[in-house]
């Protein structure tokens, strides 16, 4: 290669670098400020809420297609009278692109509402990505009546974890 | 003769010095039109090169920010992901690499590409080796638990992970077993069967690229960037190494016409075929051949052409080296033969200055015997010096001094063994006769010399050549393995 052909390939590498950097750090900000109904949580899981049950190891999951596997432990409340319609958070489970905890609605044995409290959001893609698969998962649940859905391709660690705390809501619905 | 010095083969006749003719200028000015372009694009080749990897980065810069450099597992953990992008990255290029592209090879030759595709082996690697190491040592610091519990979780995210570990253990076996210590322990089939598991190993890395991770997430433009790499990269292996080849094969249906012994071991192989012509072969070039015969059709060859293509024949000539190709030496008049190429920048179109030098030593005289018939020679513009460590090593010689004659060059022979412990191409009595590129060639200056033979040989005539001051440009080089 002639210099004036490595000189030209260090200026160009150079600038697209710089160029993915602004892309990146302006795509951040713009979500900080105005998609974040949350304060983000630090990076090391610790739950906001005491009164939840703490998954250790969060990605630890179960292949992608198949459903969280949690099951094993048995609601903590006796199930003998489920409250006809209520409110129930699920527990935050950590992922490497930040925690997701949802907020499940039963009436009458039936999920009728699943609201994402806390979404992925390390990193300035990771909001939009979970922004997309937050209703998509949302319609899936809603069909299926139950966490045993199929998590959206592309946001693998979104779903697990909202699948996640979506079970351990519905754990305590003694559902 | 067994120990000749360098002596004029046709009598030197006067030699055209004085002006160059108006054609001679012509034909200089297109040559440094053609050597402008290649060179341009070679630098291109090179820019897109570097660009495509600091691309790789950028897609991860263009996703993360400056989020994740903030701790130090984050900061680990991005340093994975980019060391990942910018490795397949270069796996991808050195697909390319080796696709036989024709623009690559017009511009570069395959030769030159093979090169660098080896060069990029080990750091594209290490690269891959280092993706998977930074993400664990990443991950766990942000989890807060150790690598070897991370490692068990990721087995438990789900296939894709899986076969990307499948893909990391291809591409060592692919890598090690093609260092060249460790390579020369294989059979060449053997080592092509396992280097044809990279397509494997790439293969097998995509899935948890697309669906792990954000980068390259869904309805994302890096996505679709990575996945028109991945198909550049598998599309021009599909085309040139599959497609075209078997259409030119079908098209011109060579079969083996004849097989001449022009020496002991030496043979050539005359093919013929319909409409070879189109094959568009120059002087010079050589393609990739198999003989589909019970005991050849395995081995691909790759042989020089020895004269140009007409219609209907084309010629080979090969030397036994190996098990391989003594066999080549006893195939049947019939056989069916299949075609890759022809390849190849070692032709008249590559030159860049006003005269012609020709060095070859042995078998690698051929590409020179079809070069000097390509190449519309006027009256002294070549001189050609032909090398051999005894008199049986004459391959081809005849024609030559007829294409000599023809071209009223000059011709030189030059016998003898080289000279032990003294690195020399020449033999040890030239050597000793105080015989010198500059002495024998007296336009070497104004010159292209191409030098084509054994690759221990051709280097000490390339090392001779640089120290004679010829510019690189000037000097062309075929390379054949011992």
């Amino acid at each position: 290669m002639r210099k004036r052909a490595i000189a030209v390939s260090i200026v160009s590498s150079g600038a697209v670098i710089i160029a993915g950097w602004n892309i990146g750090t302006h795509a951040q900000t713009a979500q900080t400020t105005e998609a974040a109904p949350v304060p983000p949580p630090t990076r090391v899981a610790a739950p906001p809420a005491p009164t939840q049950t703490v998954i250790p190891q969060p990605k630890t999951s179960a292949p992608a297609s198949a459903p969280p596997s949690i099951p094993a432990q048995p609601a903590p409340a006796a199930p003998a009278a489920p409250a006809p319609s209520n409110t129930f958070t699920g527990s935050s489970v950590s992922t490497p692109y930040g925690n997701v905890q949802v907020k499940v609605t039963v009436d009458a044995g039936k999920i009728t509402d699943v609201t994402p409290l806390h979404l992925t959001d390390d990193g300035g893609r990771s909001v939009q990505i979970s922004n997309r698969a937050a209703p998509i998962l949302q319609q899936e649940i809603l069909a299926a009546q139950s966490a045993n859905v199929d998590s959206v391709s592309g946001a693998t660690y979104t779903s697990d974890g909202y699948l996640k705390s979506l079970q351990s809501a519905l754990d305590q619905a003694g559902r | 003769m067994a120990t000749s010095t360098a002596h004029p083969r046709t009598s030197k006749r006067a030699r055209q010095d004085g002006p160059l003719s108006r054609e001679t200028v012509i034909a200089a000015r297109q040559r440094a039109r053609n050597y402008r372009a290649r060179a341009r694009a070679a630098d291109l080749m090179g820019i897109l090169c570097w660009v495509s990897v600091a691309l790789s980065v950028s897609l991860y810069l263009a996703y993360s920010g400056s989020s994740q450099f903030t701790s130090p597992g984050g900061f680990i953990t991005a340093a994975g992901i980019i060391t990942g992008l910018a490795g397949t990255d270069l796996i991808l290029l050195m697909l390319l690499l080796a696709a036989r592209v024709p623009w690559i090879d017009k511009t570069v030759g395959q030769d030159r590409a093979i090169a660098l595709h080896k060069k990029l082996g080990k750091p594209a690697l290490y690269l891959i080796l280092g993706h998977g190491l930074l993400l664990t040592v990443g991950y766990s610091i942000t989890d807060g638990s150790n690598v070897i519990a991370e490692t068990i979780s990721f087995f438990g995210l789900g296939n894709d992970l899986l076969l990307a570990y499948i893909s990391t253990g291809l591409l060592l076996g692919v890598v090690v077993t093609s260092v060249v210590a460790v390579r020369r322990h294989f059979a060449y089939e053997a080592w092509h069967v396992i280097h044809l598991l990279s397509y494997v190993a790439v293969l097998t890395a995509l899935p948890h690229q697309l669906s792990i991770g954000g980068v390259l997430a869904d309805g994302t433009l890096q996505r679709i960037y990575w996945i028109g790499l991945y198909v550049t990269a598998f599309g021009a292996i599909a085309v040139f190494r599959f497609a075209v080849p078997i259409i030119r094969t079908l098209r011109h249906r060579m079969r083996v016409e004849r097989i001449e012994k022009i020496a002991p071991g030496v043979v050539s192989i005359q093919l013929a075929g319909a409409d070879l012509r189109r094959l568009g072969a120059e002087g010079g070039q050589y393609a990739i051949w198999r003989f589909w015969s019970r005991r050849t059709w395995w081995h691909a060859h790759p042989i020089s052409f020895s004269a140009m293509p007409t219609d209907r024949t084309v010629r080979i000539t090969v030397r036994e080296l190996g098990r391989g190709t003594s066999r080549l030496t006893r195939l049947r008049t019939g056989t069916f033969v299949s075609i890759e190429g022809p390849y190849g920048i070692f032709t008249d179109q590559a030159r860049t200055s006003p005269y012609l030098t020709v060095i070859a030593a042995g078998i690698g005289v051929t590409p020179i015997r079809a070069m000097l018939e390509h190449a519309k020679l006027r009256p002294g513009e070549a001189s050609i010096l032909l090398r051999g460590s005894d008199g049986s090593q004459q391959y081809l010689w005849q024609e030559i001094g007829q294409i000599a004659k023809n071209t009223n060059a000059s011709a030189f022979s030059m016998l003898g063994p080289r000279p032990r412990n003294y690195p020399t191409w020449m033999s040890a009595h030239a050597l000793a006769n105080n015989i010198t590129l500059e002495s024998t060639f007296p336009h070497l200056h104004e010159s292209d010399l191409f030098i084509c033979g054994p690759a221990a040989w051709a280097n000490e005539v390339l090392a001779d050549a640089r120290d004679a001051g010829l510019p690189e440009k000037q000097i062309h080089i075929e390379r054949f393995d011992t």
